[in-house]
């Protein structure tokens, strides 16, 4: 058996565990198990912060994993690993998203911040670093649901441009202006905010570029 | 308004606009002059690019949603039951 498995969410891009993944009998088996223990803290964190439920996040990771599963073989290898199974977790939280619209009677396209359902209780975090960054942390959840995606795929995850482009089935230059209006409202969302609260001018010291 | 001080001033808007290609190093240097020339003399603007900075390095909220670790547990179980995947210790 040639495989080596990977240990963290990145290195299941390598074309050897690609080949292991797709291996017949206890070879593939093995490496899909740890594809699960590689992918899943960043997979469920993915969703979970798109999803109000935890119970509804496991569902659909674990759905995630059954479509991977199935469609592993027609998987070409054209984009990463890693690019392909947040396009499959996208597509089912895109279907969670549209089946409460249509149970709610609404139409496809979205108001602000709707990652979530009715009624339920907000994602838990942590307790924040400092003020600033929990602000952000706010204002993301007031981002439109297709410009927390876009911002969730590119600046939390670290997807390239081109990656977030291709799981959200848009151009790269319209994921760019996206991506950066997203950026513009979390932090006008944060200045207000601050300006408020009167914490203007402690957001920390200037750096060089990302 | 001088010719020079003309050509270097850009508004706050067009300022913030640029923030995207300044820190992707997409700037055109005579861009990226008149961008700085109007971030010395800015706080607000220095101050609105500290924040999208940070907006654009979210790695860290990666990590502020923390899951039981059952959840692995309970997938693989999951994914067993199906006959996919190995069973086990699924922190092995």
């Amino acid at each position: 058996m040639s495989l080596s498995a990977p240990t963290d969410f990145e290195e299941i891009d390598s074309p050897e565990f690609l080949k292991s993944l797709r291996a017949d009998g206890v070879e593939g088996n093995t490496a899909f198990t740890a594809l699960v223990k590689a992918a899943n803290d960043r997979l469920f964190g993915f969703i979970r912060r798109q999803l109000s439920s935890r119970e509804e996040s496991l569902e659909v990771v674990q759905e995630v994993y059954l479509t991977l599963h199935k469609d592993l073989p027609g998987f070409a290898g054209k984009s990463r690993l890693t690019t392909w199974v947040f396009g499959q977790a996208h597509r089912k939280i895109m279907d969670r998203a549209a089946d409460r619209k249509h149970a709610r009677g609404e139409t496809a396209g979205a108001g602000p911040g709707d990652g979530g359902q009715e009624g339920s209780a907000p994602p838990e975090r942590l307790a924040p670093r400092n003020a600033v960054e929990a602000l952000i942390g706010k204002a993301m959840e007031s981002l439109p649901e297709q410009s927390l995606r876009i911002y969730h795929l590119r600046d939390v995850e670290g997807l390239s441009g081109e990656e977030a482009a291709e799981v959200m089935g848009i151009a790269p230059d319209e994921m760019r202006v996206q991506l950066h209006r997203a950026r513009r409202h979390i932090v006008d969302w944060a200045r207000e905010k601050m300006a408020a609260a009167g914490t203007k001018g402690k957001s920390g010291g200037e750096g060089g570029k990302a | 308004m001088s010719g020079l001080k003309q050509l270097a001033f850009y508004p706050c808007e067009k300022v913030r606009d640029l923030m995207i290609d300044y820190l992707e190093d997409k700037l055109p240097s005579f861009k990226g002059i008149r961008f700085h020339l109007h971030l010395n003399t800015c706080a607000q603007c220095r101050e609105y690019l500290i924040l999208y900075r940070k907006a654009a390095n979210a790695s860290t909220f990666r990590k502020e949603d923390p899951h039981p670790e059952e959840c692995l547990e309970s997938v693989l179980r999951f994914l067993a039951q199906r006959g996919i995947g190995v069973s086990g210790d699924p922190a092995s």
